[in-house]
């Protein structure tokens, strides 16, 4: 499972990665991890609102750190 | 939801530039919020408010068949907005660079409070802030031009803008 999480680096961007790795360590789910910093990239999946997370090139969430049991949705599909 | 667009690098433009777009018929669209437009803002004929909270909801307002010029307050807002602007298949669209602190720099029209410029801008008394690239503060890769004739002076008219050479700002 590939998961971007797009930010520009504020603190709930890195509690989102945070999150999501320790919530995929627990459960044994390989996943490749990406942070995407940059504004142009971002912005390329057209969202406003960061923290944003695109799992397997398809943007999931927008907008505040997302719920534990929001990432295990994700992590169970 | 979305899929990713390879988006190109947003076009950007300087104050003095925006004014010869503006002369030309672009659109200056000012995205900073309400309370900061109070406080100040671009004295112009036609400068369209929609600030960045709203964009999302009401970017259709924005006409696809004009050049539009983003302005927010000092530039990172306003660059924000262009990507989104391009991601949802806007072509005419340039985020001028160093918002209306380097705009109110230059002695262009404002109305109310001019905030005080700082850092890069307030350097600006050429083209661009001093960390961007000459390409990206004039589009032109160039800064040949002496500082000081590169932009026309406080009470210099849109018409004297355009007059200028295009590797100047």
């Amino acid at each position: 499972m590939d998961i971007k999480v797009l930010g520009t680096g504020c603190a709930n961007c890195k509690s989102t990665i945070a999150l999501i790795d320790q919530i995929a360590k627990e459960k044994g789910i390989p996943v490749s991890l990406q942070k995407i910093e940059e504004l142009r990239e971002i912005m390329g999946y057209g969202v406003m609102s960061t923290p944003g997370v695109v799992i397997d090139g398809k943007v999931v969430h927008a907008g505040g750190i997302p719920s534990r049991g929001k990432i295990e949705q994700w992590l169970a599909v | 939801m979305n899929a990713r667009v390879n988006l190109p690098e947003a076009r950007e433009v300087c104050p003095t530039t925006t004014r010869r777009l503006l002369s030309e018929g672009a659109l200056l669209v000012d995205v900073r919020e309400r309370a900061e437009v109070e406080q100040i803002a671009f004295d112009l004929a036609g400068v369209l408010q929609l600030p960045l909270s709203e964009l999302e909801l009401r970017f259709d307002e924005l006409p696809r068949d004009r050049d539009l010029v983003i302005a927010c307050q000092s530039g990172p807002r306003s660059l924000k907005a262009t990507y989104f602007l391009m991601f949802q298949g806007y072509t005419r669209v340039s985020n001028m660079q160093g918002g209306l602190v380097k705009w109110a720099s230059k002695g262009f029209p404002t109305r109310g409070r001019v905030p005080a410029a700082t850092g890069a801008v307030a350097a600006g008394a050429r083209c661009g802030p001093s960390h961007v690239s000459a390409t990206d503060s004039c589009g032109t890769g160039s800064l040949a031009v002496p500082e000081t004739e590169c932009c026309v002076p406080a009470s210099g008219s849109a018409q004297g803008a355009s007059s200028r050479s295009p590797a100047c700002c």
